[in-house]
């Protein structure tokens, strides 16, 4: 495999951080075009960076479904997505210009004709487009499908650099598999046709300003770093909780479960972030070496009866509405056993972490939606005032909060005002909308443009994927069979997820 | 909303707490002070400007209006506001008249937010000498707009003269987009710019800077070529880069939204090129607060003037009786009336 040799740009100057960073000129192809997931998150995304001026200015956009479609269906129904759910506001010629560079190539995954008919748009567009054989191909399909579209795509060359004069990369979507095996199968299927390094597996958490801030505060201060370890740090717990129920993914959740759905992907890559070495440098492969040792050190609980807990909602009130049980939901079976809450004690076995129990929690149909990472410190060794001074002084605790209201707090003793000497807790944030008012963008942006540019920072690399699942197969395999805990819709979870800490004398934090 | 008459820094000190606690969600992550210097005659232009730069970046705005530098009594009016009319942020809008107008930073410095960058923004003919004027010595960076200079054509030179790190103008804000544009059609384009040019009116600064950005940049000579004015009142109207290959980059204003860009890499296309308002360039501005080195060497490479980034140090301020200034004012005007 050869890099395309690199033109530089003498207009391009490092120092020049009010000039965009703009990807090459670039296609890209959507398979599946017509699903949710494009219509709600890619087009618009698209449209919101042609916006912003983030496009370059020779860009094409091939949508391929089977449907019996021209192009101008597929570009009606293109308007239609980024107006209801684009951010930015709508410029007709922005979306004109955009629109006259969208084609669509109707056929379904097995049929040659249609492929052999995509690579013959896409060649031609390199010409009248220009965009030089650069292509990136975004698979919102099921991963069932992807043996034959990657076939086909090598079948046609599609997925070869070198044919193509170009670069070629392929964006994948979660699940990355059900279970290890899977995901080396799926992993070696997908790098086998396109090689590794061009190879983008889309976790739209990383997309966020805040994970990626997390980088910045660990890394780019002094004040944290030295007490981020075993010996300042008594636990920390990552919850992701949504308010939702399973929507109209009942077919998929039920087969897959908060675990797989959740735990394996999102909640270990926060964990993998917050516990990571410092990288040698903010480069991609030093990122993702860290973040791999992490997640390799990872260790399941002995006790997995008492340190892993799933539980299934029943139907409860939820925000003033009265909501249905998990089994009541439409296409579950009744007596599905499949869990919409996870809680898990993990250890990193390293010297940095040995002993600090890491809580990882996930579930829907929570009293609300939150994303956080909390940090909470060993008590001081000794308290120089009474007992009585200080019985409502708690852990100190630094929490990073991804999602809503993105920043972080600080919580941490403070005196009450008054004549006696009274210690308790009050906290101090630091809120992103209050320094920083510029709307973050979506994270599908985000990770869209660095998919054109190139840039593998934010994507987990195959064997992250792997390592994950060697640390949910036993916790799956445990499970297998067993009924999940009952919790009520509307509250954070079963009584054996409180169990479960209060076994170690914690508590959860209330996100 | 809270409005002083005829008082002094201390009063407007505590007024800023007052409203500050009766607002109840404290600001605690100001990200910087932004000074404003402005006539009264501007000053509502300059607040929406400063309304739509504080929604992109949360400051606290201080709005300083010399009025009336020969008034015989010192007098200092202010109005504090947090949220509202001039955005989420706090601002405080001052008007200074008398022998005080001479001295703002002695209201200034107090409201400061504690240990956050101070930007300081001329909305009006910026001093000569910046160190002339207290309340840009203390600045971190320095907003001037050298449209405002009586001569912009000379205006370039009179900054470049007295340029430091961290000073910045909104005619070269105004290049951007030309700049991202020109950029991004010698994309992936093979060869080296041997020559060119930028087609705009000569008398202004935008038009000077975006050229000397080009030469310094390509390490060749891009001339300025006067050109008719084209629809948008912008002051270019076109570019053209020369490459060894032969090849001919033309970009080119079509109206007061697109450029149309000719010999780049792929098909002749059209790109969007709107004009921004003062707002956005100012939002621009304040997003960073780092010294702008590009814009140093393209006013290097548009004055001839030399070693600008290299430039170090802070300003101190140099003493000048704004009232010697206006008798000097009057007597070049009266020179001037008797000439004509």
């Amino acid at each position: 495999m050869t890099e395309p040799t690199e033109l530089t740009n003498p207009l391009r100057d490092p120092r020049d951080r009010r000039l965009p960073r703009v990807p090459e000129a670039c296609a890209l192809v959507v398979f599946g075009i017509t699903g949710d997931l494009a219509r709600k998150k890619l087009l618009p995304a698209f449209y919101d960076l042609a916006n912003r001026g983030l496009l370059p200015t020779n860009f094409a956009l091939l949508g391929f479904a089977r449907r019996d479609w021209g192009d101008g269906d597929f570009i009606a129904l293109a308007e239609k997505a980024a107006r209801d759910y684009a951010r930015t506001e709508w410029r007709e010629d922005v979306w004109e210009r955009l629109a006259g560079n969208m084609r669509f190539v109707p056929g379904s995954f097995d049929d040659d004709e249609a492929f052999d008919n995509l690579t013959t748009t896409l060649n031609d567009m390199g010409d009248t487009h220009g965009i030089q054989g650069n292509a990136a191909f975004f698979l919102s399909i099921p991963p069932a499908m992807f043996p034959v579209v990657l076939q086909q795509m090598q079948r046609t060359g599609l997925a070869d650099n070198d044919r193509s004069g170009g670069w070629r990369r392929v964006v994948v979507e979660k699940p990355f598999g059900h279970d290890l095996n899977s995901a080396i199968e799926l992993n070696t299927l997908v790098d086998d046709v396109f090689g590794w390094r061009d190879v983008y597996r889309i976790d739209h958490y990383l997309g966020k300003e805040t994970v990626q801030n997390l980088l910045a505060l660990r890394f780019a201060n002094n004040l944290f770093e030295p007490i981020w370890n075993a010996h300042y740090v008594d636990s920390v717990q990552i919850t992701m909780a949504e308010d939702g129920g399973i929507g109209s993914r009942a077919a998929f959740y039920d087969e897959t479960g908060a675990a797989r759905d959740v735990l394996q992907n999102h909640l270990l890559q926060l964990l993998a972030l917050t516990a990571m070495e410092e990288p040698v440098q903010f480069i991609p492969s030093a990122i993702r070496t860290e973040k791999l040792k992490v997640l390799r050190a990872v260790t399941v609980p002995e006790d997995l009866d008492a340190y892993a807990v799933r539980g299934q909602y029943e139907q409860g009130w939820l925000a003033g509405e009265r909501v249905a049980g998990y089994q009541q939901e439409k296409d579950v079976p009744e007596d599905s056993t499949t869990e919409t809450f996870a809680a898990v004690r993990l250890g990193v076995e390293t010297r940095r972490w040995a002993g600090v129990p890491f809580y990882l929690r996930t579930g829907k149909r929570l009293p609300r939606r939150v994303t956080e990472i909390a940090l909470s410190f060993s008590k001081a060794p000794h308290l120089p005032f009474a007992k009585t001074d200080t019985e409502e002084l708690g852990h100190n605790q630094l929490v990073v909060r991804v999602q809503p209201d993105e920043g972080m707090t600080l919580k941490f003793g403070s005196k009450v005002p008054g004549s006696m000497m009274e210690v308790r807790d009050v906290s101090m944030d630091f809120l992103y909308g209050e320094t920083f008012t510029e709307a973050s963008p979506e994270a599908y942006e985000r990770l869209l443009l660095d998919v054109l540019l190139g840039d593998a920072m934010l994507f987990p690399l195959n064997e992250e994927v792997e390592a994950s699942w060697d640390v949910v197969d036993p916790l799956e395999a445990h499970w297998a069979g067993a009924e999940p805990h009952r919790y009520r819709a509307g509250e954070w979870g079963p009584d054996a997820a409180d169990q479960m800490l209060a076994r170690d004398g914690r508590v959860w934090r209330r996100p | 909303m809270t409005t002083l008459w005829d008082t002094t820094g201390t009063a407007v000190v505590k007024a800023l707490a007052a409203e500050r606690r009766a607002g109840g969600a404290v600001m605690s992550g100001l990200a910087l002070t932004l000074v404003v210097v402005v006539e009264e005659k501007q000053v509502a232009e300059a607040e929406e400007a400063a309304r739509i730069a504080a929604s992109v970046v949360p400051c606290r705005m201080l709005m300083v209006v010399r009025r009336q530098v020969d008034a015989p009594v010192p007098r200092l009016d202010a109005e504090v506001l947090i949220g509202g009319r001039l955005g989420p942020g706090e601002s405080i809008v001052m008007r200074m008249y008398g022998r005080l107008a001479a001295h703002a930073e002695s209201v200034v410095l107090p409201l400061l937010a504690p240990d956050a960058p101070v930007v300081t923004w001329w909305h009006g003919p910026p001093p000569d000498v910046i160190a002339h004027d207290p309340l840009g010595v203390f600045a971190d960076r320095r907003i001037t707009d050298s449209a405002w200079m009586p001569d912009p054509g000379a205006a370039l030179a009179v900054r470049a003269a007295d340029f430091l790190p961290g000073d910045t103008d909104l005619a070269w804000t105004r290049t951007t987009g030309w700049r991202a544009a020109l950029a991004a059609a010698l994309d992936s384009v093979e060869g080296t710019v041997t020559g060119g040019c930028v087609q705009g009116d000569p008398g202004t600064p935008t038009a000077k800077l975006l050229a000397g950005w080009l030469s310094a940049r390509l390490g060749c000579d891009i001339d300025l070529e006067p050109a008719e004015k084209v629809p948008g009142n912008t002051a270019v109207s076109g570019a053209r880069l020369d490459l060894d290959t032969d090849r001919v980059i033309i970009l080119q204003r079509i109206d007061a939204r697109t450029v149309s860009v000719h010999g780049g890499a792929g098909p002749d296309t059209v790109v969007q090129l709107p004009k921004r308002n003062l707002g956005d360039l100012l939002g621009e501005e304040l997003r960073r607060l780092d010294a702008d080195q590009p814009y140093g060497e393209a006013l290097a490479a548009a004055t001839g003037a030399s070693g600008l980034t290299d430039r170090s140090g802070r300003r101190r301020h140099v003493w000048l009786d704004p009232a010697d200034q206006i008798t000097a004012d009057q007597n070049s005007a009266e020179q001037n009336a008797a000439r004509a």
